[in-house]
């Protein structure tokens, strides 16, 4: 019997989803796990995994909008013989209303990429009370969990097994996935072409205060990434997506022009939007940007994504800069009141675990920095322990660098005056 | 051997360590008197008093007529006039016709005269199956009573606990019903010498261990301790924890495991429903301990029947160490 695959539901109010794009072609294999297409709702988008593995038919065409819950595609195995569509197929109408005779949303409407099960999909997963307090005490989502109890049901061994694999996996396999645009801020005041700001990974927009008090004659605006501030915690499955994902935040602000400004991971999105944005980017400002090498310190991102209490992340928080005694234990704790969400945690560990997987940078930006035309530059201090400020030296002869003595991964903090004079005579 | 370590050596049986409580009561307090039917010359219906009416006469050791609801009310009321009845049932079953005395006047009557007065009455209940006795003389009450506000109710499962008890129970301004599981009778076991008394509402933690706890009352706790014995070698580690009081419980000592193995199985000989172990497992799911909890709460207990006279179908209707041993292994496995 050939496997249905269904439109997910993905947020609360959800009736029904449009298919934006296959990732897998009609008659292709897809693999449990793999991204099998796109999904656009009023509110949100996102890919989703196949739920099962299999040769794809009876795909619907993109663009159909399909009720949840209805079958989008039929998975067979390998040799089976492929007929009809199956009934139940939704009719393939490219952009059509929402079809007439759907019945509501079913309460119990499955998860996303879930095949259909039997109409227990939507109980609450089964697990024990003290599996429930093991899940909730190590930010880990219980939902996530397979349970090996009878009935499937989640008991405190399976959380534990989870927890004794450590801090990326267990993001990666559990955190609670949200949906929703992202968080954008503004500032008050200033004129002219406005300054977008995207930060670095497990920071958030009001890092970027010590910067922006030397930008106030400009629009300031900050996006949070996903899982970070006041953003949802989305599913991240690429930097690819991750880089969609800001670009459709970036194009929504709907500007003309803007000079981008990106630190660290938020270097390599600003890059990557500028690669495919040119026409709109003023100018382009890289602080310790990632993108450009493999080399990336992996210890202190998990250290840090791992942290659940001020005495770790300091530790960690201090590797980020080179002066240590700036990093004071009251702007620790401050730090940490910002991470003490498990839930928050868990979203940045999966994050860290599929942008830079054991320990390296997986996305490879120095092409896009190449073929770069917008006016750019690149800021790095000299003594950055996150990321080597030689991956700077990449840079094209007309990317500007701007390279500090005794400065670590956080030229924006560490010396914001000398940076911030800096990008003021240019922005 | 030095006379200490004789002393801790020392064994009786269990009904030689209530007759040795109360030859030590009557000898000590002039207040404290027995009462019941044949326990006089006969000795009681299970040689419990044996010869305390020569002893101490029967003014002390006084037969009652063959009619409980008479015997508990001049109980009642030499409690209440400053004597310390201990008052024998043949079997617990007939306490049913003295309901009247122990449920509305022994356990309300300080209650209802604004706590002037109170009733320091110790009552003996021969209690349980397993003696081919049938219905009207097997049965497990105790939750009977132990519904009842203003009554204390204990079973000890060991000569030592219902010595040390049974003091205990006398020093209570308030009515105390002690069942006696009459397979116990005969069980031998240490007991110290002279008076100690057994606190009441404590339990006792009979073995430790880590994967799951059973409670269990009275002979249950010798059956809980034989599976465990059995349990223990296949990796399944069992606490042992005997309530020996159903009212007031020994909440602390129950969380407090259930918080350590995460799993429960309540063992009492009563009729499950409505029994101990649902009250065990009540309090236990409205405590902070269900976050603890990795599986669901078992309970057994007696079959939803009368105390059948065949002996075969007499075991069957109550819990047994097979039964202890499936149950455990089935939650310890994760089957249930």
């Amino acid at each position: 019997m050939p496997i249905e695959v269904i439109m997910p539901k993905v947020d609360m109010d959800m009736a029904k989803g449009k298919i934006v794009t296959w990732h897998v072609s009609e008659g292709d294999t897809v693999t449990k796990g793999e991204p099998l297409f796109d999904i656009e709702t009023d509110k949100a988008a996102m890919e989703v995994e196949a739920a099962d593995s299999g040769i794809l038919h009876h795909a619907v065409p993109e663009g159909t909008d399909v009720p949840i819950g209805k079958p989008v595609a039929w998975l067979y195995a390998e040799g089976e013989e492929v007929g009809d569509p199956p009934a139940g197929l939704a009719p393939a109408e490219p952009d059509a209303p929402a079809v007439k005779d759907d019945p509501a949303p079913r309460a119990d409407a499955p998860r996303p990429g879930a095949t259909r099960r039997e109409p227990d999909a939507g109980e609450k997963q089964r697990a024990t009370p003290r599996a429930r307090a093991l899940a909730r005490d190590g930010g880990v989502d219980i939902d996530a969990i397979a349970g090996t109890g009878p009935r499937g049901r989640v008991q405190a061994g399976d959380v534990a097994a989870l927890l004794d694999r450590g801090p990326a996996q267990l993001g990666a396999a559990t955190f609670r996935a949200e949906t929703g645009p992202l968080s954008v801020t503004r500032s008050k005041g200033g004129t002219g072409t406005p300054v977008v700001m995207i930060h670095g990974f497990a920071s958030d927009a009001t890092s970027w205060a010590p910067l922006e008090a030397h930008l106030k004659h400009r629009p300031v605006i900050r996006i949070d990434l996903p899982g970070h501030g006041k953003s949802p915690k989305l599913k991240v499955a690429s930097f690819a997506a991750l880089l969609q994902e800001v670009r459709r935040t970036f194009d929504d602000l709907n500007l003309d022009q803007a000079h981008l400004i990106g630190h660290s991971l938020g270097g390599a999105l600003a890059l990557g939007i500028a690669d495919t944005r040119a026409r709109g980017i003023a100018s382009l400002t890289l602080i310790a940007p990632a993108g450009l090498g493999p080399d990336i310190d992996g210890a202190a991102l998990s250290g840090i994504c791992r942290a659940s209490r001020a005495e770790s992340l300091g530790p960690w928080l201090r590797r980020l800069v080179a002066d240590e005694d700036i990093i004071t234990d009251s702007y620790v704790r401050l730090a940490m009141a910002g991470r003490s969400d498990p839930n928050l945690r868990a979203a940045q560990s999966a994050m860290a675990d599929t942008l830079f997987p054991d320990g390296v940078q997986a996305v490879d930006l120095r092409a896009a920095l190449d073929r770069l035309t917008p006016p750019a530059r690149i800021i790095w201090g000299k003594r950055d322990a996150i990321i080597p400020w030689r991956h700077a030296l990449r840079a094209p002869g007309r990317v500007a660098l701007h390279l500090f003595d005794g400065i670590g991964h956080m030229p924006q903090i560490e010396c914001a005056e000398e940076v911030g004079v800096l990008l003021r005579s240019q922005i | 051997m030095n006379a200490q370590t004789r002393t801790e050596m020392r064994e009786l049986s269990y009904a030689e360590a209530i007759r040795e409580a109360m030859d030590i009561a009557l000898a000590s307090d002039d207040r404290v008197i027995l009462m019941g039917e044949d326990i006089g010359v006969y000795g009681g219906a299970f040689q419990v008093t044996g010869d305390l009416v020569e002893k101490y006469g029967t003014d002390r050791v006084m037969d009652t007529p063959i009619s409980e609801l008479g015997g508990a009310g001049v109980a009642v009321g030499a409690a209440l006039t400053g004597l310390k009845p201990i008052f024998e049932f043949q079997f617990s079953d007939f306490a049913a016709l003295a309901m009247e005395q122990i449920v509305n006047q022994a356990a309300k009557v300080r209650y209802m005269l604004g706590g002037s007065v109170s009733v320091p009455l110790v009552m003996r209940f021969p209690a349980g199956s397993g003696t081919g006795a049938a219905a009207q003389h097997s049965q497990s009450i105790e939750a009977w009573l132990g519904h009842v506000p203003g009554l204390k109710v204990v079973q000890p499962s060991t000569p030592e606990d219902v010595k040390g008890m049974l003091l205990a129970a006398l020093e209570d301004p308030d009515p105390v019903m002690i069942f006696e599981h009459k397979i116990l009778y005969k069980m031998k076991g240490h007991v110290p010498e002279g008076h100690y008394t057994t606190p009441i509402g404590k339990a006792a933690i009979r073995r430790a261990g880590k994967d799951l706890t059973i409670v269990a009352t009275s002979l249950m706790v010798h059956k809980a301790l034989a599976a465990a014995e059995t349990l223990g070698p296949e990796g399944i580690d069992v606490e042992v924890i005997d309530l020996r009081t159903i009212r007031p419980m020994d909440r602390e000592t129950v969380l407090a495991s259930v918080r350590k193995t995460g799993r429960l199985i309540c063992v009492y000989e009563g009729v499950k429903t409505l029994g101990v172990g649902a009250e065990i497992s009540a309090m236990v799911a409205e405590s902070d301990a269900f976050d603890f909890l990795d599986a669901p709460i078992v309970r057994l207990g007696g079959a939803e029947c009368p105390i059948p006279y065949n002996p075969e179908l007499e075991k069957a209707v109550v819990p047994q160490v097979p039964d202890i041993l499936d149950a455990a292994r089935n939650l310890a496995e994760g089957r249930i």
